[in-house]
Formats: C-alpha cells, structure tokens, sequence
C-alpha cells in the first residue's frame, strides 16, 4: 500500500506506545513556537528511554526529556537555561553527570541535515565559515562524521558537508489538521517541515480537526501531507505553555515557574511529580492548571482574530461540459460524440 | 535638556542608531528587537526587519519573546523557512545582524557555548543557535554584552569574529570580504575595531562611567580612542518610544521581576475577598 489514507486520529496514548520505541533517534517537530508539549509529557508518562533527540532550539522540550531519563545523545543548536550564574537546567545537570552526550550545530548547519534528508540526498553543504569555531573542531559522539569536507567538483573549492539526518521518528504538534492527518501550519515557519518530512514516521498532535474541504480549499497552508503520517491526536492546549498562533499565546508566568522550578534538580523533579507525571493527559493537565490558578490566566491569552485574505482558489469551468450538455471543444454532446465513435468504426466490439 | 532615561533605554536607543534606512536587518533575542522597531519607527523607516525563523518584513507589534515570534508582528510579508533564512545570508543579502555575548576575546570572536571544559561544563550557555552563521555572512554585526565578559582566551569558540586579528579574516578566504563584527555595545561603553589591527578599542563611554571601570574588567592592555566620545543622550522622543513600546525593558528585569510578583499578590488577595 502506497499511503494510508484512512483515520489517523487516536489518543496520545497510543500513538506514542505503537510509534515511538525505545532506542529511538526522536526528532521534535517544532521549533520554538507550539512545542508538541502533550506528546513529550506522554512520552516522559511511558518512561521511553535511550533516545538520540534532535531539537533545533531546546526550550521546555529538551529539559523535561533529560529531566525523565528518557534521552542519552542530544543534537541542536541552542538548549534554553534558567538565567544567569546562579540559575541551571536538566541539560546542564545531565553534562556535568555525564549521562547525556551532545553535538553541537548552528542553526543552519542542524537544519542543512534535515533539509538533507528530506530531500532524500546523503548531504547537504554547509558555509564553510563553520571551519574556524570549535563547533567544527570539538566533537562528541558523531567524530569525523559530524562534518566532512569535500572538494567541489564544479569551483574546486573546498566545500564543508553535514550528513543528512532521517530520525525514526518525530513529534509535532500544528494548529490544524484533518483527520488523515493533512497537517497545516502558519506563522513562523523555522524548521517544522523539515524536521517532519526527513522522518520515518511522524506523530501529529494538533489545536483542532478540521474538515477535509477546509484543507483542500487552503493547500497552501499544509506543510505536511497525509500520506506521510502515522498518526493525527486531536490536543486542545497541547502545546502550553508555549504558544500557537491564532489560538493562544505563551503562558509567561507558568512558562517563569518551570524555568525556576528546573533550575535545580529538586525544584525539577517537583515540577514533573505534578505537571507531567501527576496529570494522565491533557484533559487531567488542564483541569489541573485550572484547580490551581482558575481559568483566567488561560482567558487572557486566548487570540483575538486577525484573518488571513482568502485567496482565490476558483477557476472559470468546474466541468468539460457547458449548461446544455456540449463538451466545449467539439461542441457535441455524449450520445453524438459515441454515435460518432460508432459510425468512424473506432469502438472495439 | 532631555527628560531623565535609564541605562537600558540608552542601550537600546544606541543599538537602534547602527540601523541605517533601506538595510535588510536579522534581529536577534532580547534588546535588539526593540532597538529594531525604535529604528523603523524613527530613523530607518525602509528596512526589512526579519528573523531567523523565516519571518521577513515584520511590524513588530510588541516587544518580542524570541526569534520566532509571530505573536508580537501586526502582521509580516513574507513567511519563508529557516533554511532559506539563512541562505539568503549566505549569498549576501543581510546588511546588519545583532547577537549577544557570553564571553569575548579581543578580536570579537565570540562564545554562547559553555564554560569550563566543553564536554563537562561549569556552566551550559545556549550555544550557537544561528549566531554563528549570521557573524559569518552578514555584512557586518553588531554585539550587546550585558551579562557577560571579556577573556584573552575562549572556553569555547562559537562564533567568528576577527580570528587573530589584522587581515586573518579576509585571509581566511571563508568569510565575505570586510564582513565582521562591526561594534560591541556594554553597559558601561561602545567598542569598536581598529581597521589594521582589528583589535577591539573603546570609542564612546556612557555617561557616568570612567574608563577605570571600564578597563578593569578587560583582562588586556585596551586600546582607547583619542577621540574618545561621550555616549549622546537619548531624546525625548527616542525615550517616549521605548518606554511605550517596551516599558519593561525601560525598567529592566530585577524591577520588572519584583513589580510583578507584587502585582500578581494583589491580584489574588483581590480575589481572595470576592
């Protein structure tokens, strides 16, 4: 079977206990913006472990995973930290432990593997500028294969290359989907389809299912076609405390509370026993929040609207055939077009 | 007479004064960002301002939370992918980006990795993030130090600056000619690179500061400028812009911090009583 156009859609639960494996290379889908954040809590929940993690730019995702010993090797660029000399985080805990082993990239140069792989090809070049820093010279457990240097066969120049990446697997959380999982996203674009597509298989979280007819009548927004995933969780508030365009914005003071609670390892283990360990799923987190603070932090950031213009998908026929049944070229309707076909002795009988 | 403006307001407004009008503009987290829509707002009314994330010719709307913050645009004109971002910095097209210092040496190559020993650090910084793409092909680049701090000697090197100064860039044959950090902006001065040596020297203090405060905390002989200029104090209409635009960045984080914390409390104790 070619694709696997059906319904996708199931609960959180079981996508990640029939997709995602221990051992996996796991890649986060999102990058900065509308963290599939209920995917990593119910991974966190399934005590996954041994995983190689790819994160373009580590916020709350990367922390809570080394946090719950579910991660050994870490790819990215960037791994956000409590703030200043006094502050911390599970990364940097993990480092100093040596549990979890890194590599480090810039931006592009994490990206250039996953557009890499995306597209199929064994590599992608790179701006050779990366030669000069430590990021080229300092490696961890990737060794020669972090970068390789090659020489252009067209300009004879030296060219830098990172390896093309295609994790086992990736998590990603969009504003909406249909429930085969068309996946479409807007706002600030970053790394999403590519992190997805250069996937063996994807894991679909979104804000709201949305009706085939509304995907098909906006293809520009779908980053991710249906064929390629595995499975569509329909998650309201799936990715708070982070922020998804057009429904919610970053919860701030709560976003505060997990970067204070991790900056040590208590005040960490205490945040997840309660938010990711102490809450089954969303619904259970939610009711939480709700117990905890009331629904007024959650009313406040809730967006207003501002619609993007329709584009105009229409064209002038929706059919060969005019009002009066003639096929527009020929001018004839079917019934003389088949006695035609008859009287030429072009049908085979 | 200007009004009365606070050390974070002079930082901003002076960062804001590197953007010239028509420039295509990377802006990076924290205090560039405001600089960013102080300068489309006043001086620089034709540049692009983009972000990293593939977000170009935004309007910003309110002060941003980080580089991929659609949130905060009152709208942008074109939605690109990360990758191209930085292709188009690749081939040219970015004049002036902004990026944040942990620690700099005197050639202004930078590190945003660790400290201490990389593979068992004292502390974890960020890392790279896209900082040492944009130091690479942007045109030039413009450097805030807040937190940071000047060493003859990187723990890690991150991002390239000047390499070992005088020509080594341009020789390097890795880097666009004349590319390179452009200004080091601190809370306590401007820096900026001599043209033969490439070594970083002090080109304006701000007001208050003495060049004393300024020199012990570098741990080389610094070159300072004969021409030594005193930082302009913003105008009213600069300080009006940031103080609407970002208030909290005019108060500063320990302020802004306590203030909240005090406002959050009176919320609930008038919860409380309802």
């Amino acid at each position: 079977m070619a694709n696997n156009n059906e319904n996708k859609m199931m609960s959180a639960e079981e996508a990640i206990r029939r997709f995602v494996n221990d051992g996996d290379e796991l890649i986060i889908g999102n990058y900065t913006v509308g963290t599939c954040i209920e995917l990593v809590y119910e991974i966190c929940r399934q005590e996954k472990k041994g995983f190689t993690l790819y994160s373009q730019s580590g916020i709350l995702d990367v922390d809570i995973l080394i946090n719950a010993g579910c991660v050994d090797r870490l790819v990215t660029t960037y791994a956000l930290r409590s703030g200043g000399k006094n502050g911390g985080g599970a990364l940097e805990r993990a480092l100093q432990a040596g549990t979890v082993e890194i590599e480090d990239y810039t931006n592009y140069n994490y990206n250039a593997r996953l557009v890499a792989g995306m597209h199929g090809f064994s590599f992608m070049q790179v701006f050779e500028g990366i030669m000069a820093t430590d990021l080229f010279k300092k490696r961890s457990f990737m060794g020669d294969d972090k970068y390789r240097v090659i020489t252009c066969p067209y300009t004879g120049k030296k060219v830098v290359t990172v390896p093309a990446a295609n994790p086992d697997v990736c998590i990603v959380h969009v504003p909406r989907a249909d429930k085969y999982g068309n996946a479409q996203y807007w706002g600030s674009m970053g790394s999403v389809a590519a992190a997805s597509l250069c996937s063996k298989k994807i894991i679909l979280s979104c804000e709201e299912i949305v009706e085939h007819d509304v995907i098909q009548s906006s293809p520009h927004f779908t980053i991710i076609p249906a064929y390629r995933v595995n499975a569509v969780v329909e998650v309201p508030w799936g990715a708070h405390p982070t922020e998804v365009l057009g429904y919610y914005n970053r919860d701030r003071s709560f976003y505060g509370m997990f970067m204070a609670a991790n900056a040590s390892a208590e005040g960490a283990k205490k945040w997840m026993d309660e938010w990711v360990f102490g809450c089954e799923d969303r619904k259970a987190y939610l009711e939480h929040y709700v117990e905890r603070f009331g629904m007024a932090p959650l009313n406040k950031i809730r967006a207003r609207a501002f619609y993007s213009a329709p584009a105009n998908y229409g064209s002038a026929f929706t059919s060969v055939w005019d009002e009066t049944g003639r096929e527009q070229t020929m001018g004839i309707t079917l019934d003389e077009m088949e006695t035609i076909l008859k009287e030429r002795g072009l049908l085979y009988e | 007479m200007s009004k009365g403006y606070t050390l974070n307001e002079l930082l901003i407004i002076t960062c804001a004064k590197e953007i010239k009008d028509y420039e295509n503009v990377i802006l990076g987290v924290g205090l560039p960002t405001t600089a960013g829509a102080l300068a489309k707002a006043l001086y620089a009314p034709h540049a692009t301002l983009m972000m990293e994330s593939g977000i170009i010719d935004f309007e910003p709307l309110i002060p941003l939370n980080h580089i991929a913050d659609a949130h905060s645009c009152r709208g942008f004109s074109c939605a690109t992918d990360l990758f191209s971002a930085f292709t188009m910095t690749y081939r040219g097209f970015v004049d002036v980006c902004f990026l944040g210092v942990g620690q700099i040496d005197k050639y202004g190559n930078l590190n945003t990795t660790c400290i201490g020993d990389y593979y068992k650090p004292t502390l974890r910084l960020p890392g790279s993030g896209g900082a040492a793409d944009f130091i690479s092909y942007a045109k030039r680049t413009v450097l805030t130090l807040r937190g940071g701090e000047f060493v003859e000697k990187l723990d890690y090197f991150t991002s390239p600056g000047y390499l070992d100064g005088g020509d080594s860039r341009d020789r390097s044959g890795l880097f666009p000619k004349g590319s390179g950090p452009a200004m080091l902006l601190t809370t306590k001065g401007v820096f900026r690179f001599d043209d033969e040596t490439k070594e970083l020297y002090l080109a304006q203090i701000h007001p208050g500061v003495t060049v004393e405060d300024i020199t012990k905390e570098i741990p080389w002989d610094l070159k300072v400028s004969p021409d030594l200029e005193e930082t302009l104090p913003p105008s009213d209409r600069e300080i009006d812009f940031v103080r609407r635009f970002a208030p909290t960045e005019s108060v500063g984080r320990a302020l802004t911090m306590e203030l909240s914390i005090k406002a959050t409390l009176n919320r609930s104790a008038s919860n409380d009583t309802r």
